[in-house]
């Protein structure tokens, strides 16, 4: 971690710029964040008065809700919502995301559902012709007609896959600029953007590559500089409002372990796979009882990298929501302003806190996994020559 | 009451799972970093094959303890 300890003397005055820029963005984002909150909740106790009309007075703030809404994936790009004047009805403002459904009736069929909720969105699937079944909180779309042997696949994007195209398109526009400036700057002082990203770029050769991967590092940079990035950068995104957070979507991580398990399984050595089948210099019974071991140690080694980068991005994220709940909790739902008022500084205090951890956290995690993958893929890289050199001495 | 509390004793279980795994990680994680630093103090010119090591096996560390986590978190939203 060499990139972090550069202190220099006359830096103070800079220093305290970016330190003041930085907790004005941070407090910013407390306070979008918290309005995000707070609508989300007051269209919910809305639709449950609706439901509900006996059971008027009692609004209840229901948290697990608001955290599974956050985290979860859903087929629209939720905004915020907008009150009306009349009837206390909050309209969602929210971009629908477009369907895209191969099946064996109308073959490949793009359109657009428009609506909010279960109800208008059925309405619009069936003069397409199509029904989506709601289970839970999931959406499958199927063939009204339903056919004895008709079958239905679903392409269509979701919030976590448009969020992922967006940060790729970023991150292509911000390393063309990088790799540009690169070409143009050869052997003079970095310009621009490529100063930033220049340094941490080494980093990642030097200090996690180059110690690791037994100098093979050259053939797996590409792959690990687009994984500590898209890690990174997604991470950020996922702290901005308006933004999903994709690293905590389980099925993302798992996709990237996946490519960890791959990457490491294919370009393991004869000794790699001979330390997994037939484990050297032990007795017999040894040797069969290391084989299901090493096994369940290919499998696990990439599933606790999946479980700690979506753990640690998803709980930072719980963490956030519940203390910015907190207010509403307290609050009870706008009954109590005392109450809300009163939690409000503390809560604002907890989250601007777990907001900055959360900023480190992620450029922590993407180093880690970066650094975990070149482990792993080291160890399957090294030949153990001295084990067969004890072998050939024993024979 | 400021919250009211209301749940199964799974919930219960949930909780004192999580400051279970809270504990376990933190004695695991200070240990570590209570050596780690006496280490480079003792030997400055190590200070950074220490801070490597420190941080993957912190990482090591963190991932058993987020299992934990995980795990009580299910069975707080399933209990």
């Amino acid at each position: 971690m060499k990139i972090f300890n550069r202190s220099q003397p006359n830096m103070n005055p800079y220093l305290f710029k970016v330190i003041k820029t930085l907790s004005l963005i941070l407090i910013t984002l407390c306070i979008s964040y918290s309005l995000g909150v707070s609508n989300e909740h007051e269209s919910k106790s809305n639709n449950s008065t609706q439901t509900e009309h006996g059971n008027e007075s009692k609004k209840s703030f229901d948290v697990s809700e608001l955290l599974f809404h956050h985290v979860l994936e859903s087929h629209d790009w939720h905004i915020l919502d907008i009150p009306a004047a009349e009837d206390g009805h909050y309209t969602p403002i929210s971009i629908p995301l477009p369907w895209i459904v191969y099946s064996s009736e109308k073959g490949l069929d793009f359109f657009m559902l428009s609506g909010h909720g279960h109800h208008e969105l059925d309405e619009s699937a069936k003069q397409k012709g199509y029904t989506i079944v709601h289970k839970g909180k999931s959406e499958k779309i199927k063939l009204l007609s339903d056919p004895e042997n008709g079958f239905i696949i679903d392409f269509s994007p979701s919030k976590t896959v448009i969020q992922m195209l967006i940060i790729g398109l970023i991150m292509v526009l911000v390393f063309r600029s990088v790799a540009k400036g690169y070409a143009e700057n050869r052997g003079a002082a970095p310009k621009g953007v490529q100063s930033l990203f220049e340094p941490i770029i080494v980093f990642i050769r030097d200090e996690v590559a180059k110690p690791n991967l037994h100098g093979k590092h050259d053939r797996f940079m590409p792959y690990l500089l687009t994984l500590f990035f898209f890690i990174w950068f997604s991470n950020i995104f996922g702290m901005l409002p308006i933004n999903s957070n994709i690293m905590g979507n389980i099925s993302i991580t798992f996709t990237l372990a996946l490519l960890t398990l791959i990457i490491t399984n294919f370009n393991g050595t004869a000794s790699y796979w001979g330390h997994i089948f037939w484990f050297p210099n032990v007795p017999l019974p040894v040797k069969l009882l290391m084989i299901p071991v090493e096994l369940v140690g290919i499998v696990s080694k990439p599933f606790a990298l999946m479980v700690r980068l979506f753990a640690n991005i998803a709980a930072g994220h719980f963490m956030i929501l519940a203390l910015i709940s907190l207010i509403f909790l307290l609050g009870k739902g706008g009954q109590s302003v005392g109450g809300a008022l009163g939690i409000m500084p503390l809560s604002f205090a907890f989250t601007l806190f777990i907001m900055t951890l959360e900023v480190l956290v992620g450029i922590i995690q993407a180093y880690v996994f970066t650094l975990l993958t070149c482990v792993f893929v080291g160890m399957a890289l090294e030949s153990h020559d001295h084990s067969h050199e004890h072998e050939a001495h024993a024979h | 009451m400021f919250l009211e509390i209301s749940g199964s004793i799974g919930h219960m279980g949930a909780g004192i799972g999580a400051g279970l795994v809270a504990m376990g990680a933190g004695m695991g994680i200070g240990r570590l970093a209570g050596s780690a630093v006496e280490s480079m103090a003792r030997q400055p010119a190590a200070t950074n094959d220490i801070r490597g090591s420190m941080i993957l096996t912190a990482a090591f560390i963190e991932g058993v303890a987020l299992f934990g986590e995980v795990i009580c978190l299910l069975i707080s939203f399933t209990a």
